[in-house]
């Protein structure tokens, strides 16, 4: 029996952050951040939309967090110890946690959520969880998973954004996807809820009850709503907001905002994020069922003007279906298709020799593209696009719809031809990338899973090796093969790698410590006059 | 004709708007010659200032041509103004001509249907439109149509009811001219006036409608406007101004001589005030 005893390392971790700060923690006040757009519901269990991810792991909290150097740390669990084989994993609870409805949080709420919830409904789950066929209950505050093969990326997905504990009480027997826990969440976190003024702003006032010794120090938390760029920058100027993550601050104004004293801005508290900006194809029917299409516009692209101008340099370009921060790791090996620069030449000469003849007009075929609405940069994204496209005789109109039209017919009716998005890659590929192309991932009305609806047996094959291959030399094989593949097929066209800004104000402290960053909980933050 | 025009010209700001008005009717109409490229081309360095890199009025932050999009821009604007102004004032006419001229329970029904549109705050109802047909030109139109035919047909009735009861419409009656006949040849005509003119500020409004749709987000990413321009540019207002504040210039002076030819129109052709001098 391999025993690793967290709480040691909790101590340390403590330890240090207390040598750290030289001044201590005030209590009090209310923190104002920024959410955007709007989400749909505050069902994290349910999507992993990014809004969601903003607000939902404040009220509810995962087994374990992360620090920022990847190290677990307690949560919900307070330790973990795995069998010899990997096919046992024992957690043992923390005590005294109860959900804000007063009732206590057991064994019985971690059995169901993971079981009835996350493996059901939740985008990433299925995959989290693949391997887990029961969990024992032997008292209140244990938890024993039953794994059919040993699953070591299992230990990264126990975040309260990815694989939040919900309350067994208020969603047994009820349609996850319709609960009414969905609008008025009742969570374990360091924030409870409190009101949801529809198009202005959510609140969240302090859990009295919270079991952690330190914190939460602020009185409330309040995710503002705010569709208009420039209006959130001025309120980010003016102090209104002191927080604003992934993005609602855009780059234009980060940048000048970056000059001032009381206002910084970091790209850290994504690495456990990983986003990608991408293309999704509908590869079973309208125009974009050939491969060769797909990869004469993954060929014309030129992401790095992409990067330079609606980033303003934020970003990487792409060179395989991996994002490049999975070099670490081994697994992530450049291919060809991906120009960093595009290839206009190239991208014709490919459609030519698949036969696709321009018209008179210079047009090779027609089709929609659906642009993630997620905000202005996105729709200046949509439109160099279009202009890419017309240049190697592809001719697209444009579509911009409110969220929840455009989730439900990209996820739900997959009535759409090709459509800009961004994926979280997240920390492992099995964790990320694994749900865009397996088979077992086209799953009719859950989010950000295989829309294309791509099916390709030899590379189910090499996604099912890939996870279970312990030996890192084979594995890097492994995603080397399913690169290729990718690179050759694209169902998904990578364009790059998205740096996401955090813009807050210096008021504002500690709001860090997790690798989830703005997708944490805010339960070490504080307010400095 | 001669005589309107000596009416019309009385009125010296009427004229300057009209010259500004074919002023920005032969830009939109040799857009296409003067920019040939498609408008939302990236033509240069993005975010030029006015006159640096070959840029007349700078770009924007794709590398745009600002003053490309104001030429193709002006064609849009002064489409979906007209289109849509025909629109309302076709509906307008045909409700508003119905209920004048028979009353009664005709009237009580149409007017009834025309307060249910104009109790709906009208920018507000468009945009409603718009979200709920995504935003795309025909929608825009739509929408713009949908919250201007009130006024119109309101205009219309009063017009029709102050006149049916004239003699000639009575005489019209002894000759035993269909109802349709008298409607269409003998009234409308005689008060087609007031019809011209608040269509003509309808188009103004139009114009502003669409430029607000387009600000909003609301407007057809697929084609050149000058509310889409503002639009595209607001976030950089500060650090690039000119992405916002030619199409914002484009709008105001083509709304104001629109509406300074509209007031032109009314003082030539309403009999009322010929005699006023």
């Amino acid at each position: 029996m391999k025993i690793i005893n967290l709480l040691s390392t909790a101590v340390l971790v403590t330890l240090l952050s207390l040598f750290g700060v030289a001044h201590a923690q005030k209590s009090g006040g209310t923190m104002v951040f920024l959410v955007q757009p709007e989400p749909p519901t505050m069902a994290g269990y349910v999507s992993t939309s990014g809004p969601i991810g903003l607000l939902a792991p404040k009220i509810y909290e995962g087994l374990f967090d992360y620090d920022t150097a990847g190290k677990m740390i307690p949560v919900l669990a307070e330790s973990y110890e795995m069998s010899a084989d990997g096919k046992t994993v024992t957690f043992k609870l923390r005590k005294g946690v109860s959900w804000h409805d007063g009732k206590p949080f057991t064994s019985a709420d971690v059995q169901f959520s993971i079981m009835n919830v996350l493996k059901e409904v939740h985008p990433r789950g299925p995959n989290s969880f693949k391997e887990v066929s029961s969990i024992d209950t032997p008292d209140s505050h244990t938890a024993v998973f039953n794994l059919d093969n040993p699953a070591p990326y299992m230990m990264r997905a126990f975040s309260a954004y990815e694989s939040p504990m919900v309350p067994k009480h208020h969603l047994e027997g009820q349609d996850l996807k319709g609960a009414k826990l969905g609008n008025n969440p009742v969570g374990t976190g360091p924030y409870k809820f409190v009101e949801w003024k529809k198009g202005q702003y959510i609140r969240l006032d302090k859990n009295e009850d919270y079991w952690g010794s330190d914190g939460p120090y602020l009185d409330k938390i309040v995710g503002r709503f705010v569709p208009d760029a420039s209006t959130r920058t001025a309120a980010m100027e003016n102090g209104e907001v002191l927080y604003a993550a992934y993005n609602a601050i855009p780059n234009i104004d980060a940048v000048r905002l970056k000059e001032r004293d009381d206002i910084g801005v970091t790209t850290d508290g994504y690495s456990m994020i990983n986003p990608m900006a991408l293309i999704e194809f509908n590869t079973k029917e309208g125009p974009f069922v050939d491969a060769a299409v797909r990869r004469a516009i993954s060929t014309a692209i030129d992401r790095q003007f992409m990067i330079d101008t609606i980033f303003f340099g934020y970003g990487k370009p792409a060179t395989s279906a991996l994002s490049s921060n999975f070099s670490a790791t081994g697994l992530h090996a450049e291919m060809p298709n991906y120009p960093a620069n595009g290839d206009i030449a190239a991208a014709n000469k490919i459609l030519d020799d698949a036969g696709y003849a321009k018209d008179g007009s210079g047009v090779r075929m027609k089709g929609t593209f659906d642009l993630i609405p997620y905000g202005e940069d996105w729709r200046r994204g949509g439109e160099y696009l279009k202009q890419v496209l017309g240049d190697i005789g592809i001719q697209v109109e444009l579509r911009y719809e409110d969220v929840p039209t455009w989730l439900k017919r990209i996820y739900h009716n997959y009535d759409f031809e090709m459509n800009l998005n961004y994926f979280y890659q997240l920390s492992d590929p099995v964790l990320g990338v694994h749900r865009h192309y397996g088979t077992n991932m086209i799953r009719k009305g859950t989010h950000f899973v295989n829309s294309s609806r791509y099916s390709n047996p030899e590379l189910d094959k090499l996604l099912r090796a890939g996870m279970t291959q312990p030996d890192a030399t084979k594995r890097a094989a492994i995603y080397k093969d399913i690169q290729t593949i990718l690179a050759e097929d694209m169902p998904v066209v990578n364009l790059f790698e998205l740096e996401f800004l955090t813009v807050y104000n210096t008021k504002l402290k500690d709001a860090y410590g997790s690798a989830m960053g703005a997708y944490a909980s805010f339960g070490n933050a504080w307010l400095d006059d | 004709m001669i005589d309107f025009w000596k009416r019309f010209s009385r009125n010296r700001s009427a004229v300057f708007g009209l010259a500004i008005l074919l002023t920005v009717l032969f830009v939109a109409s040799i857009a296409s010659l003067i920019y040939p490229e498609d408008p939302f081309r990236l033509a240069g360095k993005p975010l030029s200032g006015p006159g640096l890199n070959g840029f007349l009025l700078g770009s924007d932050s794709l590398g745009r041509d600002v003053a490309s999009g104001i030429a193709h821009g002006a064609k849009t604007s002064l489409l979906i103004g007209l289109i849509a102004t025909l629109a309302a004032v076709f509906i307008g006419i045909i409700f508003g001509a119905f209920s004048g001229y028979y009353g009664g329970r005709i009237d009580d029904l149409l007017m009834r249907v025309t307060e249910i549109f104009q109790t709906i705050p009208s920018f507000v109802f468009a945009i409603l439109l718009v979200a709920i047909m995504k935003p795309s030109i025909e929608s825009i139109v739509i929408a713009i149509t949908v919250v201007s035919w009130p006024g119109v047909a309101r205009l219309v009735r009063a017009e029709f009811l102050s006149l049916k009861n004239r003699e000639f419409v009575q005489a019209c009656h002894t000759l035993g001219m269909s109802d349709l006949r008298i409607m269409l040849r003998e009234i409308l005509p005689n008060c087609l006036s007031p019809i011209i003119v608040i269509g003509s500020l309808m188009v103004a409004t139009a114009i502003l409608i669409e430029s607000g749709l387009a600000f909003l987000g609301l407007g057809d990413p697929n084609i050149m406007s000058w509310g889409f321009q503002i639009g595209a540019g607001r976030t950089m207002l500060r650090s690039a101004w000119w992405v916002c504040t030619f199409p914002g210039i484009a709008i105001l002076i083509t709304v104001l001589a629109i509406n300074l030819v509209g007031e032109g129109l009314n003082d030539a052709l309403n009999p009322r005030l010929r005699e006023r001098q």
